[in-house]
């Protein structure tokens, strides 16, 4: 290495510490504040602590339906009108959801907080659920399902691994859901899914950016505190019994034409640091040219045209992933061999210090691009206050990637990466279906 | 009493009170901004530099664009995809490996590729980064073992996308609008890529990475003092030597004359990917420029846009549909597009285009026009004071050949527009009846419908394969249902008509019917009798045209003043057929088929085949829709295609009351008058 590179490596990162403010009104919203003038703009985001995983069984996909059906209207805005006033004064806005949670949110320039603040409280104070509403957008998340998952190469990657990985948690069904379910359900479950988990005291509200302090307090204070506290939602909690064996399974998706082999491991929830040194696995395996997985397969013997590794962590539990295309005739057996080589030389020996130091230098960076935007931060402040528990992680999860060993690396690599402890999935193109 | 009066009022006051206060708040002041530049210096061969300062986060990240004129790569499409794959791979001085790992220990994000290179990362290491940066794109190392390794990997690549609907898609759309010879319309192959040798790529970036008209981009925690001194270094006139990149001009590709639909059979599709295209030369210095970007706004700029609201609001057919313009230097297009449901893909093109002509035709509302002004100055208020934004718009201005106060006057500029502008840009950029309409989807599925949509709106199709091609009609098998079998299909036939026992009743059937053919008046009487004889007549004002007569023993045919007698097997044939209700016979016949399941006028029909003619029998009425039989002899022989519609129950009868013969163009005769079991004796068939 060049000696000017180690001579740098001398400084300490300085990220800009995210400064915020929070407080709960009588209804047990919880608020949080973060101020940036740097720039006329405003974020106001409220997350809802119910995804996928809060759903019945046999109503799959009503926490993403729940994402369309409140932006159909509320008792003060009519039907159709919700685009239009973000619009009408130089914003926009979206929505998310996920197995854990619903995430909505307004970015205005900054002299509209105050419809902001009202269009949040709007939707969770008094939407109207209607029959038109859910007829309409019944039909949309059926093309979205389509355009997303059913007509696109890979689509189903995920329903296939979570039917295998789980078998009890809810995570074992996908967060768009079954479209039976859809249909199936009335009115009145929907307006029961509603009143359970759209309540104050199961959400945050963030606003972030530029704004006056007192006066967006007086704003939140006037919408939001008119809200009454629901009723304390009780959560189930499922356990999954420990993969014992190698579970097999394929896949045939009419899309794709290049067979995709997946090794699939449950891991533990997002909040375990064990979560965090397998996020740094997988960076030391697949993430940029010189990492083990892609130098080797990729560059070196050229058995591979794709290789990654990715922690998909969540709430309750992880999926840990690794996938690969192959280059030509190479032999589904063949890349797992080449993965399985590397996961047993991290579960054996230490990583290099040199290594070590790279994922050191990327998690630093990845730390710094993490809180780079207004909207950035907003997301995170809410997910680290709502799912994790703790919202000083925004300046202190750095510290616990930090805090991990190269001993760290290979215990974990031992205690979750083994054969017996995973899926393997074949995902490959569907079989022609012999005429009749 | 009094004072429960007055609580009840005050009561009533805060409730009312409370609901005024939820009305819609009303926007504040408007922020006020400022439209900040970047520090800016030009090196002695070309390169342009650009610094924005931004110390809020301890990063940077630099960006080097190459803005060179687009050019066609022929049949060594792809050289430049190979470029972009090797560059940055290893330089002269560093090998690959150490190269990778260096960029990696410093966990930064590095990008090379033909037309410029970037990377980002902490300002610590940033004069490291720089470096690096310079060293990858300036003094890249091509080996043929990259280059074989690179290809390989290209090619495999291609297969990942080979059937996915809305990657070919985005290929057809390309090659129809632009031409397979025109730089936007060309593609990638495993046979172009085959014609690339290592030379090529060689040739290519010595020819194309220069500092001409190139921009170097720095934005974050750099002194631009600093930034000049190393810039001058690694980017300098004796490092990287002074050439400008060839200008090559191009024929422009052309606006279809007419409306027509170019479809592409992807079987795997669920949905259908749908864009309605023409071609766009829209510049951003042009004087209407932003009338056609409200205009694009109002139409299919987002949720808020017709074309959303029309698709998805109201109908329910897509997760969204949205229209584009284009704005370049060079020429590129308009598009208005959704990916929906197989089965509404015709009525989603003929919302589009009743779209389309709404904007063309009617002034949009103040409100519409206003929402959408609002939109463009919100967006254009949150990004102007943001570092990347300054560096953009800076860029834009040089490399587009905007004036120096475009931003400036941004704001002024978007709320001059009128309603008339708006009307004007979309007439000008978005076209109606030069549209080409370009679908990828699921024949078996869409074509029925997209067929009765073609014949309706006056729209041909034309078919093409997924690289762009022409050719046939895709032939749809459609699976026949468990259980439906040729006797079924005219079982279910005979009992919509009427049912056995009622045809049966029939002994004879006579029709009158007058016809159209060029503007002259036909008039028809035929009559037929269930003991298998017919007589048909065809005269124009009086005049005999066409007599056919099939009698007990004998026929005969006269046309034109000549006589042609009808004997043999011939006879025995047309005998079958001289019946009031054939189906009566084809229900105990064994001989017959039913083939398969085809569209008739956009309706699915079973087809049945006897001997040499084929009846097709609507799948969800029964009715006979339609039946094909051949006429003519030898070299004369062809198949004639009779359409029948209009059904009317005649004394617990149903008969067509429109019958069309495709003779080369339709001869559609309407039936006026129909007896039965009166009217006819023997003696007609003589």
């Amino acid at each position: 290495m060049a000696l000017g590179t180690m001579a740098m490596l001398g400084s300490t990162a300085n990220a800009q510490k995210v400064a915020f403010e929070e407080f709960d009104l009588d209804n047990g919203l919880h608020v949080v504040l973060h101020q940036d003038n740097s720039a006329p703009v405003i974020i106001t985001s409220v997350m809802y602590h119910v995804g996928a995983k809060d759903e019945q069984p046999n109503r799959t996909g009503f926490a993403h339906f729940f994402e369309h059906l409140l932006f159909e209207g509320t008792k003060n805005i009519e039907r159709g009108e919700w685009f239009k006033i973000v619009t009408a004064n130089g914003g926009n806005n979206n929505a998310n959801t996920s197995d854990d949670r619903t995430y909505y949110y307004e970015v205005f320039p900054s002299n509209n907080l105050e419809l902001a603040i009202w269009m949040e409280s709007e939707r969770l104070m008094h939407p109207v659920i209607n029959q038109i509403g859910v007829d309409t957008q019944n039909e949309v998340v059926k093309e979205e399902k389509r355009l997303r998952i059913d007509n696109q190469p890979y689509g189903n990657i995920f329903k296939a691994i979570k039917q295998s990985l789980f078998k009890n948690h809810p995570y074992r069904w996908t967060t768009i859901g079954e479209m039976e379910h859809l249909d199936s359900a009335t009115l009145d479950e929907f307006k029961a899914f509603n009143k359970k988990f759209y309540i104050p005291n199961n959400a945050v509200l963030v606003v972030a950016g530029q704004f006056d302090n007192a006066q967006a307090k007086e704003w939140i204070k006037k919408y939001f505190g008119a809200i009454p506290k629901g009723e304390p939602i009780k959560r189930q909690k499922f356990e999954e019994a420990p993969i014992t064996s190698t579970i097999n399974a394929t896949w045939e998706d009419p899309n794709v034409q290049l067979p995709m082999t997946l090794a699939a491991y449950r891991t533990p929830s997002m909040k375990t640091k064990d979560a965090r040194v397998l996020d740094m696995i997988s960076s030391y395996l697949s993430d940029g040219k010189s990492s083990k997985l892609y130098k080797k397969m990729v560059d070196d013997k050229k058995v591979a045209l794709q290789v990654g590794a990715f922690n998909n962590s969540q709430e309750d539990y992880g999926q840990y992933i690794i996938y690969s295309l192959p280059l030509g005739d190479v032999s589904s057996e063949s890349l797992l061999k080449e993965i399985d080589e590397e996961i047993v030389n991290m579960q054996n020996n230490l990583i290099s210090e040199n290594d070590f130091q790279k994922l050191q230098n990327k998690f630093e960076n990845n730390y710094v691009n993490s809180n780079s935007t207004v909207e950035g931060i907003a997301e995170n402040l809410a997910s680290y206050y709502l799912l994790y528990g703790d919202i000083n992680l925004v300046n202190t999860e750095i510290d616990i990637y930090r805090s991990i060993t190269r001993e760290d690396i290979k215990e974990v690599a031992k205690k979750y990466l083994n054969p017996n402890q995973r899926l393997i999935l074949n995902y490959g193109p569907a079989k022609e279906k012999t005429a009749k | 009493m009094k004072k429960y009066l007055y609580i009840a009022a005050s009561l009533l006051v805060t409730i009312t009170m409370q609901a005024q206060d939820r009305k819609m708040p009303k926007q504040g002041p408007a922020p006020s901004i400022n439209i900040n530049k970047p520090e800016t210096f030009t090196l002695e061969n070309g390169l342009k530099v650009m610094v924005v300062e931004n110390h809020k986060l301890p990063r940077v990240s630099f960006n080097l664009t190459l803005d060179n004129a687009p050019f066609a790569e022929g049949s060594k499409k792809g050289v430049t995809d190979l470029v972009s794959a090797m560059i940055g791979n290893a330089t002269e001085k560093i090998s690959k490996d150490k190269f990778n790992e260096e960029i990696d220990f410093l966990g930064a994000n590095f990008n090379f590729n033909e037309s410029g290179a970037s990377a980002s990362g902490l300002s610590r290491y940033s004069a490291r980064i720089l470096e690096l940066l310079a060293d990858g794109a300036l003094n890249p190392l091509f080996t043929q073992a990259d280059f074989d390794a690179e290809r390989a990997k290209i090619i495999e690549g291609l297969k990942s996308d080979e059937k996915s609907a809305s990657a070919i898609a985005g290929r057809v759309q390309n090659v129809l609008t632009f031409g397979k010879e025109h730089y936007n319309g060309e593609f990638t192959s495993e046979e172009t890529l085959k014609n690339v040798t290592l030379q090529d790529v060689i040739n290519h970036y010595n020819t194309y990475f220069v500092p001409g008209n190139a921009y170097l981009v720095v934005i974050g925690d750099v002194k631009t003092k600093d930034v000049k001194k190393k810039v001058e270094e690694l980017f300098g006139a004796d490092v990287w030597k002074k050439a400008t990149a060839p200008n090559l001009t191009y024929n422009d590709p052309k606006d279809l004359q007419y409306s027509q639909i170019n479809f592409v059979d992807v079987p795997n599709a669920v949905q259908s990917e749908i864009s309605l295209i023409n071609l766009s030369k829209l510049k951003m210095n042009d004087k209407d420029y932003f009338a056609a970007i409200l205009a694009n706004q109002i139409l299919g700029g987002g949720g808020e846009g017709r074309l959303f609201l029309n698709l998805r609001e109201k109908h329910g057919w897509t997760y969204g549909s949205y229209s584009n313009l284009g704005a370049s230097k060079y020429i590129s297009k308009f598009s208005s597009t959704a990916s929906v449901r197989n089965t509404v893909t015709d009525s989603a093109v003929v919302e589009i285009f009743n779209e389309l002509k709404k904007i063309r035709t009617d002034l949009v509302s103040a409100e519409d026009l206003k929402n959408a002004k609002a939109k463009y100055i919100g967006n254009f208020v949150m990004q102007i004071e943001k570092p990347a934004t300054i560096a953009r718009y800076a860029l834009n201005i040089k490399t587009l050949g905007l004036p120096e106060d475009f931003y400036e006057n941004y704001v002024r500029n978007i709320n001059a527009v009128t309603p008339e502008d708006i009307r004007n840009a979309a007439n000008k950029y978005f076209l109606a009846n030069n549209t080409r309409v370009v679908i990828v989807g699921k024949a078996a599925d869409v074509l029925p419908g997209l067929e009765a949509m073609s014949a309706k709106e006056k729209m041909p199709i034309f078919y093409f394969d997924k690289y762009g091609n022409k050719v046939e009609k895709p032939v749809v098998k459609k699976e026949i249902p468990a259980g439906v079998t040729a006797q079924s299909v005219i079982k279910k036939h005979v009992d919509a008509i009427g049912g056995e026992k009622a045809l049966k009743a029939v002994k004879t059937l006579f029709v009158i019917s007058k016809g159209t053919i060029q503007g002259q008046t036909l008039d028809m009487v035929s009559k037929t009798s269930n003991k298998g004889m017919s007589s048909t007549d065809v005269t124009m004002k009086g005049m005999s045209l066409m007599k056919q007569i099939i009698g007990d023993k004998t026929g005969y045919q006269t046309s034109q003043g000549q006589k042609k007698n009808i004997e043999g097997a011939e006879l025995v044939k047309e005998k079958k057929e001289a019946v009031p209700f054939i189906e009566l016979a084809l229900l105990a016949d064994k001989t017959i088929v039913l083939s398969g399941i085809e569209a008739v006028n956009g309706q699915d029909a079973y087809v049945i085949q006897v001997n040499t003619s084929k009846y097709f029998y609507d799948v969800k009425t029964g009715l006979r829709v339609a039946a094909e039989n051949e006429a003519g002899e030898g070299d004369q022989k062809r198949k004639v295609m009779t359409t029948y519609a209009d059904y009317v129950d005649v004394k617990g009868v149903k008969v067509p009351y429109k019958t069309t013969l495709d003779v080369g163009m339709p001869l559609e005769f309407i039936t006026q008058d129909v007896k039965i079991n009166e009217g006819v004796t023997d003696k007609d068939f003589e």
